[in-house]
């Protein structure tokens, strides 16, 4: 114990000198060497673990995973909005037709009025006889997510979902004599 | 184990076969001794307490990462505002620089909680455990009989427990007292992370506290070695005068200087260097030796700091100067990171505004309009719902849609709708901004965001 602690007075200097600098011989702290082999197995572990052996999914796969669990979450909510019968089916289902009115609230009472009757110069009515751009179910959708650009109809598909939209339809096919 | 004997081209604790020279620094006692306990226990007190102090209904310092909501003595930052973290940081860097540049390495003797939890909370263990650094050192040499085994046994268990406080008490700057509480009385299935993080933090902290301490300073602080490059002749450091102390010899020598050379200041050093060979990077400015020697000093009768608390330029008998361009320039930088800090806290808001084009045309005209259509969005960084008054400020707009009635925006969430102005046709004539303004019900928070009318330009009529 007490031999090893005996240092010489002067550590050894290497052979080399560079510019005049010249640098001593010394042992860096096992500590810090067993870190350094330590990250050298780690490293080893690692690339075993995730290159080789099959044990753990690579990223390629794991991303394929997520894709799938968000094509699967779309499938689950997605509707088949050419088909006009399920529309006004889900026109006579009370929760769809909450969230529906929930929806147009926010979003599209603002031009086509608390009760849907439209407001001059800004949104259509929603009531009435009259459906400008096609009044099948399907068609009403389709307006609603694509929008009337040119006249100021914004597309709502990117903005609110193929969801919402559903509902808001069944909620203005509810509202409809 | 022989007494250490430092020299200045190698470190102490390392051994030249690579090992590990475990230090016992002998006890001291002084004036700087009391005052760092003071200091020390003063920091741990609050380093404690901190997150069970409630300023305006929040722990005084409250990272909240659940809800990303940082509680900083009484105000209250959201993840939007972590900007303001660059002035805090760079303010907080350059008052390391002033006061490194003026007082050395005060920070690293007095404050760091490295040297705080060291010196005055598993030191002070494990002298009453062991005895004194004599004592240590025998027992280090001894085989592991009932005593060795006992006594370091029960050290471990003791540090260990220490360990995992420290640890809980860290995590209770992240995660509110009674959760973790309830996590506490909870299966570590039920919440991995935080069971992981506590139990990591345990094991590092121990193997820092138990066994690494020292080399942490010498070896791994990148603080401790920027620190040392700030320092120059004329920054406050500890030094050893070596014009009054050399040539050293006994008491009774008249030939001889000051310093007895009684290595009282070597035996006392927390990192085993002798600073009579002056300024070295491992020196973390404890005061011990100053305390060690002036103690020696006042036995035979010489006066004391022989060690002392000055300068490179005081110790050789130049005069000192602490006013340096360096010091102005770093005050400067210091103010400049705090007083942006500061203002911008006093002007961050509980809620946000965004005023956003819809997509599509950017303008309709009908016979005798010009309409545009915008999205507000209104996001409420309160931990309450607040109820906005939405309204635009123009002399040329009379027409809004949208916003007729106050819109209450739930706690933390925020609310989008539509918003749609229009206007007279005859009065455009140009595209022109206006502004758009949110005010709570209370009518203290005020929020304004400035949006563009666009319309069609009329061709000057040739």
């Amino acid at each position: 114990m007490s031999k090893q602690n005996q240092k010489p007075d002067e550590p050894k200097l290497r052979p080399h000198a560079y510019d005049g600098i010249t640098e001593y011989d010394q042992r860096l702290p096992n500590w810090w060497l067993y870190t350094l082999y330590g990250t050298i197995i780690f490293s080893v572990i690692y690339w075993f673990f995730y290159h080789q052996s099959n044990a753990s999914m690579s990223d390629v796969e794991k991303l394929e995973v997520a894709m799938m669990e968000i094509q699967a979450t779309k499938l689950a909510n997605s509707i088949d909005v050419s088909n006009d019968d399920l529309f006004y089916e889900m026109a006579e289902n009370a929760t769809f037709v909450s969230s529906g009115e929930s929806i147009y609230n926010q979003y599209c009472m603002v031009c086509h009025g608390p009760n849907l009757e439209g407001i001059t110069g800004l949104g259509l009515n929603l009531v009435d006889a009259e459906w400008v751009h096609g009044g099948e179910p399907s068609k009403i959708y389709q307006t609603i997510y694509d929008g009337v650009l040119d006249k100021g109809m914004q597309a709502w598909g990117p903005i609110i979902g193929q969801k919402s939209i559903t509902e808001v339809t069944a909620f203005i096919l509810s509202k409809k004599e | 184990m022989a007494k250490i004997t430092p020299i200045r081209e190698s470190v102490t604790t390392i051994a030249d076969d690579g090992g590990r020279i475990f230090l016992h620094p002998a006890d001291v006692r002084g004036v700087f001794t009391n005052w760092r306990r003071i200091v020390g226990g003063l920091l741990i007190s609050i380093y404690v307490l901190l997150p069970w102090i409630p300023i305006n209904g929040h722990p005084a310092l409250f990272f909240d990462t659940v809800d990303r909501r940082f509680h900083i003595f009484g105000l209250t930052f959201a993840a939007q505002d972590f900007w303001l973290a660059f002035f805090f940081i760079t303010g907080l860097g350059f008052s390391l620089f002033f006061i490194t540049s003026l007082l050395g390495r005060i920070w690293c003797g007095w404050t760091c909680p490295q040297t705080v939890f060291l010196e005055h909370v598993y030191r002070r263990i494990e002298r009453a455990i062991e005895g004194n650094s004599a004592a240590q050192r025998k027992l280090d040499g001894q085989p592991w009989n009932s005593e060795k085994i006992m006594k370091r046994g029960g050290k471990q268990v003791i540090f260990l427990l220490i360990s995992t406080i420290i640890a809980h008490i860290f995590l209770s700057y992240f995660v509110s007292i009674p959760e973790l509480y309830k996590w506490m009385t909870m299966s570590p299935t039920e919440h991995w992370s935080a069971f992981l993080f506590v139990f990591i933090a345990t094991g590092v902290l121990h193997f820092n506290f138990t066994w690494f301490r020292e080399q942490l300073c010498l070896v791994i602080c990148p603080y401790g070695r920027f620190q040392s490059a700030l320092i120059d002749d004329d920054t406050m450091i500890i030094g050893y005068d070596e014009k009054r102390g050399e040539p050293r010899g006994p008491v009774k020598d008249p030939n001889a200087g000051d310093c007895i050379a009684c290595n009282r200041c070597v035996q006392v050093c927390p990192t085993g260097i002798d600073i009579r060979q002056g300024l070295q990077i491992e020196c973390i400015g404890c005061a011990n030796c100053v305390d060690a020697c002036d103690e020696m000093m006042e036995k035979v009768g010489r006066p004391k700091g022989l060690v002392r608390y000055d300068s490179l330029n005081g110790l050789s008998g130049i005069k000192r100067r602490i006013f340096r361009p360096r010091i102005a320039l770093y005050l400067v930088m210091l103010l400049i990171g705090c007083s942006v800090m500061a203002f911008s806290a006093t002007k961050l808001k509980q809620a946000h505004m965004s005023v956003v084009r819809m997509a599509g045309v950017p303008y309709i005209v009908q016979e005798d309009t010009v309409r545009n259509a915008f999205m507000v969005r209104l996001i409420n960084k309160q931990d309450l719902p607040v109820s906005f008054t939405v309204m635009v400020d123009s002399p040329i707009i009379h027409d809004k849609q949208g916003f007729e009635a106050p819109v209450t925006v739930p706690p933390l969430g925020e609310v989008v709708q539509p918003m749609v102005i229009t206007i007279d046709r005859a009065e455009f004539t140009e595209k022109f901004s206006f502004d758009v303004k949110a005010v709570d019900s209370s009518g203290e928070i005020e929020l304004m965001r400035n949006a563009e009318f666009l319309g069609p330009i009329l061709l000057p009529s040739s």
